[in-house]
């Protein structure tokens, strides 16, 4: 209960103010140099410019990051408190969200690369409009090859739904741990004086669990923008996995792990290792 | 004499456990009654059945008929939160809200009236009326805008009282009110329960038996979800009628 409360001291403050403004400065020293040198001097980094210019890399970092950002954050935060405020605990449907939630923040992000190479990017048809992927060897034509892709708004859509599909469980995890820490007797304390479940919510738990949430919802932003380097391991796959439509094989694999991961986020209702439950 | 609340035949479940069997019991206006017993006989429930917190809990099923205020809280027209503010709780652990003393006074109010309600002068003067009928005034009244979680226990678990005061209540449950606090504490509390016991009914869940000598007019003794014994405290603690209400004040167990 008191940790939830305790604010920084004045010196604690200043050692974190301190932090955050080198880490600002370093990060700004950064980018003024990487723009110094691309447009406030003729040299060229690259002879493939629009691979490696890194304005339009970096813009599309920033409006990839909003992207997720609004739809990844806003959908788990949203779908968090319907769980945990709304649903009752025996509910099924809750249930079944909350193991499949558990499952996939467990899941490495090189599969989400693989759900992309096998299934987003064939069926959404980038690969009939760039007649496939380069041969292999030629690193140089691969990212040609890749930069004739940058152009097809439909791979920037594929990758903000995946990052979406990466972020949405890990924010829904952290923002349920935030709900739960929110302790049982402040709830009460509103409820015993007549507030309803929206005013509880909104002028208490919201209020109190915001920190955690933001934090959150933080760590999982970084860790997409982290692992947005399985984008350079989408293209290095296509050497390696024939991208391709799902065979008969990655079907049958694919079902037996939804049935597994259905089976077992009922059975973990019903047989709890440990309890996270507040009541 | 008139009564605040009446249950009959009052049964509970949790589940499958029943933690109250038929309680029919009666508590009368502006005194104070306790409520004693070993642990898990019921009396917290009980106590918690009166503003209908316990349904929060979702596996609880209740049968009977409890009246509040001549008023069965069970019927369709009760509205819970008119209801919580007429019977007030206070709980275990001094559970102020996390802002501003002055703040906290005023939530109940705040949620129960329409925005932009209440003029400055207006909550200043609740405040000040709450904290000095809690006798805070004279400690807090520099401090107003201090977190109300950084007080000492005793002054939040009177600064709890005190919130509810603004909402005029009728009643006011109180579940071990003073098992967090120091001796001092513990008769600061006592000593406020008293001077407020004319205006309001107080009904209080104690482990403390000499507290409930010490406070309370009536005194109900319970035990594995049954009222075993309602008298007069005094005859309650020097003569009990039933063998279990002996052994239990007279510390034989429990």
């Amino acid at each position: 209960m008191n940790s939830l409360m305790s604010r920084p001291n004045p010196k604690q403050k200043f050692a974190l103010q301190s932090i955050a403004l080198l880490t600002l400065g370093v990060v700004s020293l950064l980018v003024w140099n990487v723009l110094k040198k691309t447009y406030l001097s003729d040299v060229q980094v690259s002879s493939v410019a629009r691979v490696s210019d890194p304005v339009p890399n970096l813009l599309g970092d920033i409006y990839f990051f909003l992207s997720i950002s609004f739809l990844g954050v806003l959908l788990g935060i949203t779908c968090a408190f319907y769980l945990e405020e709304w649903l009752p605990e025996t509910n099924w449907v809750r249930c079944l969200i909350e193991g499949q939630v558990s499952i996939l923040s467990g899941v490495p992000s090189l599969l989400y690369g693989l759900l992309v190479v096998t299934v987003f990017l064939p069926y959404s048809g980038a690969f009939q409009r760039t007649q496939g992927f380069p041969p292999a060897g030629d690193l140089n034509t691969a990212s040609l090859q890749v930069s004739s892709f940058q152009g097809d708004t439909t791979l920037f859509y594929i990758a903000v739904l995946t990052f979406v599909l990466l972020v949405v469980p890990r924010v829904i995890k952290a923002t349920q741990e935030a709900l739960r820490s929110v302790p049982i007797p402040m709830r009460e304390s509103a409820y015993a004086l007549g507030a309803n479940r929206w005013q509880v919510l909104t002028k208490h738990v919201v209020p109190l669990s915001l920190p955690r949430v933001i934090a959150g919802a933080c760590r999982a932003m970084s860790c997409a923008l982290a692992v947005s380097a399985l984008f350079i391991g989408i293209y290095i796959s296509g050497y390696t996995i024939q991208p391709g439509r799902m065979s008969g094989r990655f079907a049958l694999f694919l079902g037996a792990a939804l049935v597994l991961s259905i089976f077992s986020s009922f059975l973990s209702q019903r047989y709890p290792l440990a309890s996270t439950r507040h009541t | 004499m008139n009564y605040s609340i009446e249950t009959e035949n009052l049964s509970l479940w949790y589940g499958d456990f029943q933690a109250l069997i038929d309680v029919n019991v009666k508590i009368p206006d502006g005194q104070i009654t306790s409520l004693i017993g070993p642990s898990g006989c019921g009396k917290s429930t009980l106590l918690r059945c009166f503003n209908r917190v316990n349904e929060r809990y979702g596996n609880v099923t209740t049968r009977g008929k409890i009246e509040v205020l001549g008023k069965n809280i069970y019927d369709s027209d009760v509205s819970l939160p008119e209801l919580r503010k007429a019977v007030g709780m206070v709980f275990q652990r001094p559970n102020p809200l996390p802002i501003s003393v002055y703040e906290n006074i005023l939530f109940g109010l705040r949620i129960h009236s329409s925005m932009g309600s209440l003029t400055r002068t207006e909550c200043d003067q609740i405040v000040e009326e709450a904290l000095t009928s809690v006798f805070l005034w004279d400690d807090l009244k520099d401090r107003l805008k201090v977190r109300a979680t950084s007080l000492q226990l005793e002054q939040q678990q009177k600064l709890c009282i005190a919130r509810l005061l603004p909402l005029k209540p009728k009643i006011i449950l109180m579940d071990e009110p003073c098992s967090a606090l120091d001796a001092k504490g513990t008769l600061a509390v006592e000593e406020l329960m008293e001077a407020l016991a004319g205006t309001y009914t107080f009904l209080i869940v104690t482990h403390n038996m000499a507290q409930a000598r010490r406070v309370s007019k009536e005194c109900i003794f319970m035990f594995l979800g049954k009222l075993i014994e309602h008298r007069e405290t005094q005859a309650l603690f020097q003569t009990p009628e039933h063998p279990k209400t002996a052994d239990y004040v007279q510390m034989r167990y429990g």
